[in-house]
């Protein structure tokens, strides 16, 4: 019974109950939302939150022309050390986004974004498996 | 409202962001313009296919499908909005707004839905987002379950979004039988 409370709380994390709670848009650009635990991403001139203990990695790029880019690869079925595996189960037949990249001009932005994605993501994390332990 | 109704601070949105505007709704269609000129979209009443409404964060957003395949969005309704426009397309248009509700879970996983050139990404039956595959400048294979997205760059629309979307790629587990032995979706 233990197990499976602990695996409920790492698929059930929700970012927002209700299209109110989310920040309205400022800028189109990558926000977190600390308090909510999620990142807002600019698709096709909406901010889409992710909860992020649905991000796996987060790492930036720089070309010579002071470009940057980002790239968020996703908690996916199938990959080593899981924390979603639970859910593979749970919402079999589902179709995952794996990843997504975005372009900036902004390289300020974009290192803070990505220091504060891995920072909250570890909190979250080191919470969650916090949880599960004591659950066990 | 025989004569129309205006609507300020309308925005468009698209691939580049948003743009804000006004709205004309009038007998023969609607008109959105850019603030402070430039573009414009003129739709009219019959080519309208289809009209939609989605709550979105502290407003409403229009979706308006034309009968070449575009679809347009515009945000910025008050709920009382709503309710006139809605007899308005009834009435004027004999067309039945759909309600669409938006996803704010933040889960990753879900159904794409292919609707047009538009993919939606569906989370627990609400929408999470759309992307026109009409700016899909190429799609890959990866692997046996992955497929990549990636968009045309586009440095030309007057984009006043900081951060662009490149590239999106969706993750197919071999338990999905939505896809299976169609390599050319979606």
């Amino acid at each position: 019974g233990d197990n499976r409370a602990a695996s409920k709380n790492s698929s059930d994390l929700i970012a927002y109950k209700n299209v109110n709670d989310v920040p309205p848009p400022r800028d189109c650009m990558i926000q977190i939302d600390q308090k909510n635990e999620a990142i807002l991403l600019p698709i096709y001139g909406s901010l889409v939150p992710f909860h992020v203990a649905t991000v796996r990695t987060v790492s930036s790029q720089q070309d010579t022309n002071r470009t940057c880019y980002i790239r968020i690869i996703f908690n996916v079925p199938g990959t080593a050390f899981n924390p979603h595996d639970a859910n593979s189960l749970k919402f079999q037949g589902s179709i995952y986004l794996k990843e997504v990249s975005f372009r900036s001009k902004d390289p300020r932005h974009i290192s803070e974004v990505v220091q504060g994605i891995k920072t909250l993501r570890r909190q979250v994390v080191a919470r969650e498996s916090e949880r599960a332990e004591r659950a066990t | 409202m025989s004569d129309g109704h205006l609507f300020n601070n309308i925005s468009l949105g698209g691939r580049g962001g948003t743009n804000p505007g006004q709205l004309r709704v009038h007998p023969g269609g609607i008109l959105w313009k850019k603030q402070g000129g430039g573009k414009a979209v003129e739709v009219d009443k019959s080519d309208i296919v289809g009209v939609t409404w989605m709550k979105v964060p502290r407003t409403n957003q229009l979706g308006v499908r034309v009968k070449d395949g575009l679809y347009y969005k515009f945000t910025g309704f008050r709920d009382q909005d709503v309710t006139n426009l809605t007899n308005f397309f009834q009435h004027s248009c004999g067309i039945n707004p759909e309600e669409k509700q938006l996803s704010v879970s933040g889960r990753n996983w879900g159904e794409v839905d292919l609707n047009g050139n538009m993919l939606t990404f569906l989370v627990g039956s609400k929408q999470a987002f759309e992307a026109s595959l009409a700016d899909v400048s190429q799609t890959q294979m990866q692997g046996k379950n992955d497929v990549i997205l990636e968009f045309h760059v586009d440095d030309t629309t007057g984009a006043n979004e900081k951060d662009s979307l490149m590239e999106i790629s969706f993750h197919i587990p071999n338990s999905n039988t939505q896809f299976v032995g169609d390599e050319n979706r979606p």
